[in-house]
């Protein structure tokens, strides 16, 4: 797959791209951190017969956490779909102009996420607020994967509109149609 | 305002909004946003990032990422290509044996990968020039594999349905299971057809030569397709022997892919293992933000009360309920036109389901036929995406062409729900007969 991030791009950008791509690794280890934790707690309960205790919990916070952290990677590969039906048959010029709205328009929606979900992380934090299981993790933990995702996402956002509005992006999709499933 | 007429608003604005190319998930947030703000104001957006975390907040979901690790593992290897060789091997001697090894190997592909653009791009870079190079025509190599490779939504385990079965609260084992004859009915009428219109176009002598391979020849590569297919058995037997949920299971599924891949093929540089996750996280992270995002939307839709206003109305309509299948069958074909699979079912069918189970269908009967309706709209124009997918991986073949081969295949698919609401045990029985009859 191509990497959109290209060598004449402004210095910021390919610098939002480079962690953008941190995000994503980190969010892959996490998944596969689930996979295992996973298996282990099938182990633990039908070969050692014994109770579990975090693991179901713990996969459940990994998954949200890389979702949320893995969208500037997938907004970086450009996997994110959408219907780009139209996009596709409109002049070069208004192309750029729709997808600049729609880069805004994702920009501003993410940002309220970003806002709202502080709000959700902090009184968590002030709270000492913990989950309802045995494991009964403090729950500001989970809760930092929302402002941390959506703030990231935000940021190669923008990187996106800059390239975009630069003319060093062709607002075109660049994942090849056997690599997007479903 | 009335919440019909909201109803028709937000019907309106989700078209205008998703066509303008934003990525679904960010529109659907929009939309969510927009309305909840206008009509509830500024306090009811408090909640946002509460609702998107509480409906990702679900182990059965992790059953996502975890088939999706499963599916980029074995699509990464060659054993698509080694599945296509074996059954061709095998299946030589069949009439027909070339097409039926393909449309066979889409399928067990399928079931193997979950993905429909995944099945035709590994069967069909093998699969095409192989019937192209023994005489059949363009039109029924290009169309067989397209309509094959959509078998990867309905032949278990399949992404689609246990998106379905989240968004409706039904039972993913069920669905699985609902999900396999009406498949294997697939697989068969579109053999059926690939063989008539080669006949029709005059290559009956293509299709019935076959050549011969030796017993050794047809055992030696059996070691290397039996290890996925014993996974995948071996996933669908604890899933419905009650030993684990389907989370469960495809977790150790998707570490045993990921294990056998590394022995058979030797894929174990750190760069072949990245790309396998790097696939999934960008797979599973797509659809996990769009099932975040619709929770948000459907929260709209509920609280503003369309979800109920609209299910009210269609039963005050009074119309024959096959009317009504009909007019939903519709609007799925025309959803799926444009959207992915996993859209459509989250947007759509939490407002469906009660309607279609207060008309007397059955959810999983319904299940098939939602897919059945998304499998159309993945060889289709203006998105059908396995048509792009055939287009490049056999560029000399003309985009119409590969278009006018998939069309009668569509015919077969629409075939297939006719047969599915005349006998609904097709997709009934089996759920039935494993699980015991659904309350």
């Amino acid at each position: 797959m191509t990497e959109l991030t290209r060598r004449d791009d402004p210095a910021a950008i390919r610098a939002i791209g480079h962690v953008s791509t941190l995000c994503g690794v980190v969010a892959a280890f996490m998944i596969f951190a689930s996979v295992l934790i996973t298996c282990q707690m099938i182990f633990l309960r039908a070969v050692m017969g014994q109770s579990t205790v975090w693991q179901t919990e713990a996969v459940i916070y990994l998954m949200i956490g890389a979702t949320l952290i893995g969208l500037p990677y997938v907004q970086k590969l450009r996997g994110h779909v959408g219907v780009d039906l139209v996009p596709g048959m409109l002049p070069a010029g208004a192309r750029k102009m729709l997808a600049v709205g729609v880069l805004l328009a994702t920009i501003f929606m993410i940002a309220l996420m970003l806002g709202y979900g502080w709000e959700m992380f902090h009184l968590a934090w002030e709270r000492n607020w913990r989950s309802e299981s045995v494991w009964g993790i403090k729950l500001w933990i989970p809760y930092l994967a929302v402002p941390l995702g959506f703030a990231l996402f935000a940021l190669q956002l923008v990187a996106d509109l800059w390239a975009v509005a630069t003319g060093h992006d062709d607002v075109n999709p660049d994942v090849a149609p056997e690599d997007r499933r479903h | 305002m009335e919440p019909l007429t909201l109803g028709a608003l937000v019907a309106l604005f989700t078209v205008l909004v998703l066509f303008s190319g934003i990525s679904v998930g960010a529109g659907l947030l929009v939309v969510a946003t927009g309305f909840l703000f206008f009509v509830d104001g500024a306090r009811s957006l408090e909640a946002l990032p509460e609702l998107f975390f509480g409906e990702l907040n679900s182990f059965a979901l992790l059953s996502i990422p975890m088939f999706i690790i499963m599916g980029a593992a074995i699509s990464s290897s060659r054993a698509g290509p080694d599945l296509y060789e074996a059954l061709e091997r095998w299946l030589t001697r069949v009439p027909g044996g070339l097409l039926v090894s393909n449309l066979g190997a889409c399928a067990l592909f399928a079931a193997m990968s979950g993905s429909s653009p995944a099945t035709c791009a590994a069967i069909g870079k093998m699969g095409i020039p192989e019937m192209r190079k023994r005489g059949y025509p363009d039109e029924v190599a290009a169309g067989s594999i397209a309509a094959g490779g959509t078998l990867g939504i309905l032949i278990p385990p399949s992404v689609t349905m246990i998106v379905y079965g989240i968004a409706t609260e039904t039972s993913i084992g069920r669905l699985f299971l609902a999900g396999v004859i009406p498949g294997l009915l697939l697989t068969l009428l579109f053999i059926a057809w690939a063989i008539f219109d080669t006949w029709r176009r005059g290559a009956a002598g293509v299709a019935l030569s076959g050549i011969k391979y030796s017993w050794r020849q047809k055992f030696e590569i059996l070691p290397r397709v039996l290890p996925f297919l014993a996974i995948i058995v071996g996933v669908l037997y604890a899933l419905y022997g009650g030993i684990a949920t389907p989370s469960e299971t495809a977790a150790v599924g998707a570490l045993l892919c990921i294990v056998v891949v590394m022995i058979i093929y030797k894929m174990v540089q750190p760069k072949a293992l990245w790309a396998i996750l790097r696939d999934s996280t960008r797979e599973s992270v797509m659809i996990l933000f769009i099932i975040g995002a619709a929770g948000v939307f459907s929260f709209m839709l509920s609280s503003l009360f369309i979800t109920q206003s609209v299910a009210a109305w269609i039963g005050d309509l009074d119309v024959n309920r096959w009317v009504l299948m009909a007019i939903v069958n519709l609007f799925l074909l025309v959803a799926g036109f444009f959207l992915p699979p996993v859209a459509v079912i989250l947007m759509s069918a939490p407002i469906l389901l009660p309607i279609i189970t207060a008309a007397g269908f059955d959810p999983y009967w319904f299940a098939v036929i939602v897919t059945i309706n998304m499998e159309i709209g993945l060889i289709t124009p203006p998105v059908g995406l396995n048509l792009y997918v055939i287009n490049g991986i056999a560029p000399d073949i003309s985009l119409k062409k590969v278009l006018f081969g998939s069309m009668p295949f569509v015919g077969c698919m629409i075939a297939a729900i006719v047969l599915l609401s005349l006998f609904p045990g097709l997709a009934t029985w089996l759920p039935d007969a494993v699980m015991g009859t659904a309350i």
